[in-house]
């Protein structure tokens, strides 16, 4: 590339891309082009329709189709020569290991959620092999090199998470939209078409065990199809919140919800007339109850009665078109009569609780954590991550770069390149310090800390858990029967409890093999925690804890803050003190993964954003 | 009816993660935009697919060049076939058959013909587009189409690859923009100057109420209102302008709390500088008011029309401020009390709103047009947007390169930042120069770099003279370096390039956001950017 020894580099490469969605396809394609010929591609997902707009190297014949697979293809039709190896595989698995690893000389993320970019990030501390990051988010996007005793790891800072709601805001307090989403799409959705046997606190308020006797969600094979469906909508609806409201308690300082009940919502429909649009819906078209209804905007906001209508087709047409997807159903953003089912019974929801409705378009943006994704960002960041990929392969280290791309040319620059940091000497990931865990070691089981903190905070994978030299968890294939089921057995048990008593002051060593990752928590025992604050009932400390996104409800602080951030965006390249909190301001615009409870984050092909309520946030981007 | 539904909901889903960015509005100005696109090198070739991906109307390419080897190592052409078969095909052709794989709902079509011999030749070729999209041209074609583009009022954008540098530059007489979507943007809620309906609802809430429920639950704009006014009452009629008044007014609040954990206390809190807003018109929107395009006759555009009406509307009805905006952000309420708010504002925007539209039709009927020739849409969003406006003017590039603003170009030179920018500048028209007379960009050729080295100096000196900046020197490192870049269009250059260049044109054709007010220059050694206002 405009010179000889990088062009020697380049082609001497051997480079590792994880992700083939918006910015793969870009980088596959400008490696192909800038003279790489030998790249491995791991991508687990498959093509959808919406990529379209954006991953080039896909056509509507390849919808369904492994995105690694068809990449790989597309590209071998214009640069027939090269070798390009393609793993339709998540980056997790196994098969993908710290020798794997050690084989490429870069690797280049082009990656979705967090989780898969920490992983990525420890087997490249572990292989020792340097990583550029990515992502984008409408017309912002980024690039980071990672190199390991250089720079800091891609973890040394914190990373935003999504904003987790208290269980009894979902199933009985919803107070904004997105609480009536992520009741709609992870409550009554799962339980009406997902997995049996997961746990789902959608009847939490049945006042004795009357209605959990036999599932109520369940359909007799001789039901009427309406008669269900209708039965379904009162249950949710009308019962659920009854039931709710005689907790007197809760109501004290809270607007009591209404009951909605069918009969009043559509008092003129009788059954019959419900049943008109089937035929509407023949044949290959994707089923949805748009369709039947002849809904056509899905940016109008749909009346009570219009909202009853949907839900009620949306039911009716799962059961007579997609029968044999329920029970292992989860919601996908893309799924157009999902997203129906959850946007109508998310407003039936939102009426009852007074909350203001949505249309479909704005549902599934909230429902989906939909990110703005657009062609010319991530061609733009593709070009950016191969520039800085042929320094790096160059030990170019001096001129590594960090480089922001903004939406709004600041201070007549588009792009904000700043120099790499060192490492964070407190990061647990790529130092060895040790973290800090508050917990109450009489009441918890070891099940949770490895549930709530080793694999859902610290990323791990394939855990294993020592007291001393005490083995007490040890996750994976290849137990031995009887370690499998003493693990099993410990898991179920309190901490103070354990073959080693784990109490105030005890060291934990936790390990991942597959990560090369080994660290220690120091215990702390405590017995009070705040509800609210602390749902984990646990404080992990001593770590870079990610920052929860600071988006409320209120535009005028939004606004405040956002004002506030572009100043410390402009004051960035004059003053060098301020970098730092450049890094944060546009990390925090940046992608998350799912760790909540209660809500489950979809992830796309590009980066993730999270707010609370996208569409109460028209000006997010700025965040 | 059901196939309907389903044939006009579907395209809209390939669309749907952009529809998020720029709305209905922005992909129907694309779908009706044409393009036209000199040169299918890569830089070409990346700005067209990002364009043709997001579902631009239609798109020619002018290149009457044939396939190369060279294009194959770079460009990413004859997509279903093997490389060879396209060597010594039409360049253009090979580049329309990939593009048009990518969306079928796009038109593409090409010409084979040099973009010089078109723009020398058939100058009224290009008044048919949207937008042109000039690539690789040396700075002689380029002068001459921009001459004609402006002449036709056709946006021009101009991209240029060369090694790990590269240029884009807008430039179109006048572009204005009503949905300019900044960043950040206070809300339009009026709390300094509430009218009679804001007031008289604000007054009907007790917000002493002891009802802890109601107390809680009572809106921060409520809140605001009430304890301005109260405030004012005790200060001759000022609201808090200090910041020890602030902070006092912020005591005042609190002080109305019935215990700590009020969220609507602490919105109010957090939200009372809204109080304290400088009232009337910014800079900005003076500068647009007072321009002399707001003085309308018969050509004017629909814009500068209803920036007239503005004009009157702000000395009128608008008692010296804009038309509201009419949202209300989302914030701790009953819902009662929400609704009732949400319409009294937006009641506001829109009988603001109708009194725009009596101007405009009283204007539109002063200049010989049809009253009803502006659509009530338009208006709307113009209300909407009123406090966003921009109008953007680019110089000709006659004008940049025949009289800089020498002024500037000085200070560019003297700033660490854009010195970089400022010297690949003067060095790619240094190119031009050079192979205007050697036939040939420098460096080239191995062997002759030695000497093309100090050629492209004398080059630059001679355009720094040009300038009238004798004098002023360049960077030596920099000089061998654009020497050793040969010309090449190396691809991740080409792609940002693109990328930029094709975001410049969504942002003209959709009328939303505002687009790079210059010459952007990319430094791709370290990744370096500026905007220079040449
Ligand atoms: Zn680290």
């Amino acid at each position: 590339m405009a010179s000889a020894a990088s062009e020697e580099a380049v082609k001497a490469a051997k480079v590792l891309m994880v992700g083939a969605g918006g910015i793969g396809c870009e980088l596959l394609k400008t490696l192909a082009l800038t003279g790489f010929s030998d790249i491995h591609l791991i991508d687990l997902d498959t093509i959808e329709v919406s990529n379209l707009n954006r991953q080039f190297l896909f056509r509507k014949s390849h919808v369904g189709q492994s995105k690694a697979h068809v990449a790989r293809d597309a590209v071998l039709k214009f640069r027939p020569k090269i070798n390009i190896s393609s793993y339709h595989a998540n980056v997790k698995d196994a098969q993908f290991n710290v020798d794997f690893f050690k084989q490429f000389n870069v690797v280049l993320n082009g990656l979705d959620n967090l989780d898969a970019r920490r992983h990525v990030n420890r087997l490249c501390l572990a292989a020792e092999v340097p990583l550029v990051e990515s992502g984008t988010t409408g017309f912002l996007g980024q690039v980071t090199v990672h190199v390991k005793g250089k720079t800091e790891c891609y973890e040394c800072q914190p990373k935003p998470v999504p904003k987790s709601y208290p269980v009894c805001t979902i199933t009985s307090t919803p107070s904004k939209f997105v609480h009536c989403i992520v009741w709609a799409k992870d409550l009554l959705f799962a339980k009406l078409f997902g997995d049996k046997n997961q746990d789902n606190d959608l009847n939490v308020h049945s006042k004795d065990g009357s209605s959990s006797k036999s599932d109520v969600f369940e359909r007799d094979v001789d039901e009427d199809l309406d008669q269900y469906a209708r039965r379904i909508y009162d249950h949710v609806f009308g019962y659920n919140i009854e039931v709710a409201l005689d907790n007197e308690e809760t109501w004290k300082n809270r607007r009591r919800p209404t009951p909605v009940y069918i009969r009043d919502t559509l008092p003129e429909e009788t059954v019959q007339q419900n049943g008109t649009s089937r035929e509407c819906n023949n044949g290959h078209e994707e089923p949805s109850a748009m369709a039947s209804l002849g809904f056509r905007n899905p940016q109008e906001i749909w009346t009570l009665a219009d909202n009853s209508r949907v839900f009620l087709e949306t039911l009716k047409l799962f059961f007579e078109k997609r029968q044999k997807e329920i029970g292992n159903l989860i919601f996908d953003k893309d799924d157009q009569l999902a997203v129906e089912l959850v946007t109508s019974a998310a407003n039936i929801r939102a009426h009852s609780f007074g909350i203001p409705l949505h249309s479909l378009f704005e549902a599934k943006g909230v429902a989906g954590n939909i990110v703005h994704a657009v062609a010319t960002t991530n061609a733009m960041i593709a070009g950016l991550i191969v520039i800085e990929a042929v320094k790096v392969l160059q030990g170019d280290y001096k001129n590594y770069r960090m480089t922001y791309c903004l939406e709004h040319a600041k201070r007549k620059m588009l792009l904000m390149p700043v120099e790499p940091f060192e490492p964070n000497e407190s990061c647990y990931v790529c130092s060895e310090t040790p973290l800090l865990l508050d917990v109450n070691t009489k009441t918890t089981k070891l099940r949770e800390v490895i549930d709530k903190i080793i694999k859902s905070k610290l990323g791990m994978n394939l855990p294993l858990v020592m007291i001393g030299s005490t083995l007490v968890f040890e996750d994976g294939d290849g137990l031995e029967e009887d370690e499998a089921a003493n693990y099993a057995l410990n898991l179920e048990k309190v901490l103070a409890e354990l073959p080693a008593p784990v109490i105030n002051g005890t060291k934990l060593t936790v390990e991942d093999f597959q990560q090369e990752l080994s660290c220690s928590i120091n215990i702390k025992h405590r017995e009070e925690f705040d509800e609210e604050k602390e749902p984990d009932g646990m404080v992990l400390s001593g770590w870079s804890a990610p920052v929860e996104k600071q988006v409320t409800s209120n535009g005028g602080k939004l606004a405040a803050s956002s004002s506030s951030a572009h100043d410390t965006v402009g004051d960035a390249s004059a003053n060098p003190g301020t970098k730092r909190k450049l890094d944060e301001v546009l990390e925090s615009k940046e992608n998350c993964d799912a760790s909540s409870s209660a809500q489950v984050i979809e992830d796309d092909d590009d980066t993730i954003m999270l707010d609370e309520d996208p569409t109460l946030l028209k000006k997010k981007r700025s965040q | 009816m059901a196939a309907a539904a389903v044939a006009v909901a579907e395209p809209k889903t390939k669309y749907d993660r952009q529809l998020r960015i720029w709305g209905d509005q922005g992909q129907a100005a694309l779908e009706k935009a044409s393009i036209c696109l000199l040169n299918s090198g890569p830089t070409g070739t990346e700005a067209l697919k990002n364009l043709v991906l997001g579902g631009i109307g239609s798109v020619t390419v002018v290149d009457g060049s044939k396939v190369e080897p060279s294009d194959l190592g770079n460009n990413f052409l004859c997509n279903s076939r093997v490389n060879k078969e396209c060597l010594g095909q039409s360049r253009a052709q090979s580049v329309c058959s990939f593009l048009q794989e990518l969306n079928d709902a796009v038109k593409v079509k090409y010409v084979e013909e040099s973009p010089g011999t078109m723009i020398d030749t058939n100058p009224s070729f290009f008044s048919q587009f949207t937008v042109v999209i000039a690539t690789q041209l040396p700075e002689s074609s380029l002068l001459k189409l921009d001459g004609i583009c402006r002449a036709a009022d056709i946006v021009l954008v101009a991209a240029r690859s060369y090694g790990l540098t590269g240029l884009v530059r807008v430039s179109v007489k006048e572009h204005c923009v009503i949905e300019s979507k900044p960043d950040h943007f206070l809300d339009d809620l009026r709390l300094h100057n509430p009218w009679t309906e804001l007031k008289q609802f604000a007054k009907s809430i007790d917000i002493c109420d002891k009802d802890p429920v109601v107390h809680k639950h009572t809106p921060y704009i409520v809140i605001l209102v009430r304890l301005a006014e109260k405030w004012a009452d005790a200060h001759d009629g000022k609201l808090p302008s200090t910041r020890q008044e602030k902070r006092e007014f912020k005591d005042l609040i609190r002080a109305h709390m019935l215990n700590v954990d009020e969220e609507n206390y602490k919105e109010a809190v957090e939200s009372s500088y809204k109080v304290s807003v400088t009232p009337g018109i910014s800079t900005e929107i003076r500068q647009i008011i007072d321009d002399s395009s707001s003085e309308v006759n018969l050509s004017s555009s629909d814009f500068w029309v209803l920036v007239a009406a503005l004009k009157e509307f702000i000395a009128n009805e608008g008692n010296g401020d804009l038309p509201l905006e009419g949202t209300i952000p989302d914030m701790t309420s009953q819902t009662e009390y929400y609704v009732s708010l949400q319409k009294i504002y937006q009641a506001k925007a829109e009988t603001d709103c109708l009194a725009m539209e009596h101007r405009v039709k009283n204007i539109l009927k002063r200049i010989g047009r049809h009253p009803d020739s502006i659509s009530r849409a338009y208006i709307k969003t113009f209300c909407k947007n009123a406090r966003k406006l921009r109008v953007c003017r680019y110089r000709s590039m006659e004008e940049e390169f025949n009289a800089p603003v020498i002024s500037e170009v000085q200070k560019y030179f003297a700033d660490e930042d854009s010195c970089f920018a400022m010297n690949f500048y003067i060095l790619l028209r240094a190119v031009d120069r050079l192979a205007a007379n050697y036939s040939r960009l420098p460096g080239i050729f191995d062997s002759e770099i030695d000497e093309d080295v100090p050629r492209l100096k004398v080059a630059a000196v001679s355009v720094l003279s040009d300038m009238g900046l004798n004098g002023t020197s360049l960077s030596e490192d920099l000089v061998t370096e654009v020497c050793r870049f040969a010309g090449a269009e190396i691809h991740p250059v080409a792609a940002f390039i693109g990328g930029v260049a094709s975001q410049e044109v969504i942002k003209l054709v959709t009328k939303q956001f505002v687009p790079l007010m210059g010459t952007f220059i990319f430094n791709g050694i370290d990744l370096k950017s500026q905007v220079l206002a040449l």
